[in-house]
């Protein structure tokens, strides 16, 4: 039994890690522009099925497919934030609408390019299982946990110890104030955008290598996104990945212990009980006012 | 009466006429376009609920499907189970849609986004459960053979015709109470809550209140057309239901038809549907929907207030959708 | 009629308003004053029920309003005004008051309608629209109007002559004396212009850094060492 759950738990961080990649490229976009990218899953999407295309075309393991996912993804951030700067008025609305309107063609573009068919990796090596004790995991898994910690310790070292990171954090906490100490907020933007698009990529390919991919995934990964962004509370980083590995672990206890098809259920139940009992979510500043 | 007051009743009826003898004459023989307007007059409902709540309540929804899924599966279930008279069980249907929109009323403290995506996530959970609660919904397999419309004075309104007649009646009726709420002082508090909501709490509005009344009455209104929809097509499985084409299609035709309108959310679905089906969908089989979010994101760029009005020429006005 | 018992209201760290005891009754025209960041403004908040109170109790006509929001107070009787102009954006005048007529007082009558326009001097300005078309005055003049259309028992004016020149603060004190005779009400003046208050009012209340400091009639208050300390820092010599 506890094995069970050492094993389920294990699973949960897994997963949770590439969730928190996801959810972290969401977060910085919101923190910098306030605007809520309902495209941001299907550019996770977008990498994986560049991952997809790589192996079967070229026959590559899907990792070599990153440098590639990374250019191609970063380029549709790019053009995604290009567009919603665009807006001028009531950007808090007309973004969503927009980011909506790109998500509806990246979604039918994988559907175009790819079909409807369930996409997963063939590779072999990617698929095999670690096992030690309780903890079992496919080396795609691991790997892209591992990656997921450097990624994240890397993104912590760039937001607390380069100027581009301060700025991105000045930025997200007082806009205004950014701009009076000559910090130019559109760069910024743009910077946040990129690496969110950074983070996607690689969460993409993760995807790509441990799970199946289909075009209806980008929705339901934004979802996920944004279900991890309430379990956190606005603007809290940290919280985001507790919220991600929370959502992680939460599934995968459900897999184990009732059935995998009630795993997103059990996700959207969560999402629910922050939403009655904890609206500032787990790590939420209070607001004040209004 | 006045001429004015005359002039507008005649046109009332010459349109009426068009509407109700006219289109259904027009297209006798041809059954296929007939229930591609019946399907876009659905949507066409949907996106009147959909620009209520924006327009009134000030609330945006990107899950409007959850509330459309619920009114099917509601009113299947009650006929079926419970042998309810079909036209009791369509309101019924909307009745329970409006009932699940409590569940969304935590959403309402939450800022505009949050809120859209939240109701997104509602449609989610409602599709999983009903996936999942086999006994309830027969899970994936879905609910076949729901009891058609009945024959009523002698005339068989599951026909294609029927279908419209019954789907072009329930759209008019909501356009009727839509616009009967924008005129009452309730509309005239809500148009202020949008900007000034903390000056309407000063003076005696619960504002809290008049945005999820707003919210039942969208809930309802689309929870009517899921119900229409189920008895109209006799087939219900969740994916179908509570597809995310329930949510996307309404928005763009709102958008495209002009937002602020009454008809312009109906004349868009049916602009758009149409267009959607029989062009873009010969090009392209699969995928096709891509010009619609093409089609959403020019719109937001270019004119938020919609395609309509700019070609009938309407004031321009505030400026987000 | 309006009963504040002990009122404590804290942000954060800051307390805003600390023990606050007050009465006001049925038709009294109360003076409310204190130097900036005294707690005048949450006084009114914490009355109206825009703000959460930590301690205390607010009662009118002996029910207890402590946890009513701000609407249900509305409606029962306390009107209200912001010190920067709230109007209804989107409306009209006339519909502004309509609105306030309708789910303030419960129902819309375009007599009294009429009436408080040209009581405020809006008298030809009912079909301007309230967030574009009026001029400071004539905001603030609908700010009263707003507040009197729900028909309040308790009339909270929060600076209602602030950024007037002396000719307008006379009008609108002219104003609020009218107000205060034909609709006996009770009304309680946030200002600052000392003389004009004094003017105004025949009971004056002090705030300072969140307590009741003063409470009586003008002369009486104004001559108080500890008010006088309040406003210029140093204590005064006898």
């Amino acid at each position: 039994m506890t094995e069970l759950v050492l094993g389920a738990l294990w699973s949960g961080v897994l997963t949770g890690s590439s969730y928190a990649l996801i959810a972290l490229g969401l977060a910085l976009v919101f923190g910098t522009m306030k605007v809520i990218n309902l495209a941001h899953g299907d550019l996770v999407l977008l990498a994986a099925y560049v991952a997809y295309t790589c192996e079967s075309a070229l026959g590559v393991n899907p990792l070599l497919a990153i440098p590639v996912a990374i250019v191609v993804v970063c380029a549709a951030a790019v053009v995604t934030y290009a567009l919603v700067s665009r807006i001028r008025r009531d950007r808090e609305l007309n973004s969503l609408l927009l980011t909506y309107g790109i998500a509806v063609m990246l979604t039918n573009g994988a559907l175009l390019l790819w079909k409807a068919d369930i996409r997963s990796t063939k590779s072999p090596w990617l698929q095999d299982a670690i096992v030690f004790g309780p903890f079992y995991s496919m080396r795609s898994e691991l790997l892209f946990f591992l990656v997921s910690i450097i990624l994240m310790a890397g993104l912590w070292w760039w937001l607390t110890r380069t100027w581009a990171g301060r700025a991105v954090r000045a930025v997200s906490s007082n806009r205004d104030a950014a701009r009076l100490m000559g910090i130019d907020p559109q760069r910024v933007e743009l910077a946040s955008f990129v690496v969110a698009g950074l983070l996607a990529a690689f969460a993409g390919v993760a995807v790509f290598s441990f799970g199946v991919i289909q075009p209806a995934l980008g929705t339901s990964l934004t979802v996920k996104a944004f279900v991890i962004t309430v379990l956190a509370g606005m603007g809290s980083v940290p919280g985001v990945l507790v919220g991600a590995l929370l959502l992680g672990v939460t599934e995968s206890l459900t897999t184990t212990f009732a059935s995998s098809a009630l795993q997103e259920l059990a996700g959207m139940v969560l999402f629910l009980l922050v939403l009655f009992v904890l609206p500032n979510g787990l790590f939420g500043a209070r607001r004040v006012g209004t | 009466m006045s001429a004015a007051a005359g002039t507008r009743i005649a046109w009332a009826v010459v349109l009426g006429l068009v509407l109700y003898a006219g289109v259904p004459y027009a297209l006798a023989g041809n059954l296929y376009l007939m229930s591609m307007i019946v399907a876009a007059l659905t949507i066409g409902g949907i996106a009147l609920a959909w620009a209520l709540l924006g327009n009134l309540g000030g609330l945006v929804s990107f899950g409007h499907a959850a509330f459309f899924g619920v009114g099917a599966y509601a009113s299947a279930l009650l006929v079926m189970k419970s042998g309810w008279p079909i036209a009791f069980a369509v309101v019924a249907g909307g009745v329970v849609a409006a009932l699940s929109a409590v569940l969304v009323l935590p959403a309402l403290r939450l800022r505009g986004p949050y809120f859209a995506l939240a109701v997104l996530a509602y449609a989610h959970i409602f599709r999983i459960v009903a996936t999942e609660w086999k006994g309830l919904t027969n899970g994936a397999g879905g609910l076949s053979n729901i009891p058609r419309f009945p024959v009523v004075a002698g005339y068989d309104f599951a026909s294609k015709t029927g279908g419209y007649w019954i789907a072009l009646s329930l759209v008019l009726a909501f356009v009727l109470v839509y616009w009967r709420v924008r005129e009452s002082h309730y509309g005239t508090a809500l148009r202020a809550m949008l900007h000034s909501e903390e000056a309407t709490r000063a003076v005696g509005v619960n504002s809290t209140l008049l945005k999820a009344m707003m919210l039942f009455l969208s809930a309802f209104m689309t929870g009517v057309m899921g119900a229409f929809n189920a008895h109209y097509i006799n087939f219900l499985e969740p994916d179908y239901a509570f597809s995310g084409l329930w949510t996307m299609l309404p928005i763009v035709a709102a958008i495209f038809g002009g937002y602020r309108t009454l008809f312009g959310p109906i004349v868009g679905a049916v602009v758009v549907y149409l267009v959607d089906q029989l062009v873009f969908k010969a090009v392209m089989p699969i995928g096709h929907q891509i010009v619609l979010g093409a089609l959403l994101a020019a719109m937001i760029l270019f004119s938020p207030g919609g395609l309509l009005p700019l070609l009938t020429r309407r004031p321009g006005r505030a400026q987000h959708a | 009629m309006l009963e504040i018992d002990g009122l404590s209201v804290r942000f954060g760290g800051v307390t805003a308003l600390d023990g606050v005891s007050l009465h006001v009754g049925a038709r009294e025209l109360v003076g409310l004053v204190g130097p900036n960041g005294a707690g005048k403004t949450t006084l009114f908040n914490a009355i109206a029920g825009t703000v959460r109170t930590q301690r205390g109790a607010v009662r009118f006509d002996g029910q207890d309003l402590s946890r009513r929001p701000a609407y249900a107070r509305a409606r029962h009787g306390i009107g209200r005004t912001f010190q920067i102009p709230q109007p209804m954006h989107a409306l009209t005048v006339a519909d502004n008051l309509t609105v306030a007529q309708r789910f303030g007082a419960g129902r819309v009558d375009p007599q009294a309608l009429d009436e408080l326009l040209a009581l405020v001097g809006l008298a030809d300005k009912g079909f301007a629209d309230a967030a574009t078309e009026l001029s400071l005055t004539e905001l603030k003049s609908l700010e009263v109007a707003k507040a009197l259309a729900t028909r309040p028992r308790l009339l909270l004016l929060d600076e209602v002559l602030a950024g007037l020149e002396a000719h307008g603060k006379r009008r609108f004190a002219r104003m609020l004396a009218e107000i205060h005779q034909r609709l006996q009400l009770a009304i309680v003046v946030i200002e600052h212009d000392i003389e004009t208050i004094s003017a105004l009012c025949p009971r004056v209340a002090v705030l300072d850094f969140g307590r009741l400091i003063a409470d009586g009639t003008p002369d009486s208050v104004f001559a108080d060492a500890a008010v006088i300390a309040s406003y210029t820092g140093v204590a005064a010599h006898a």
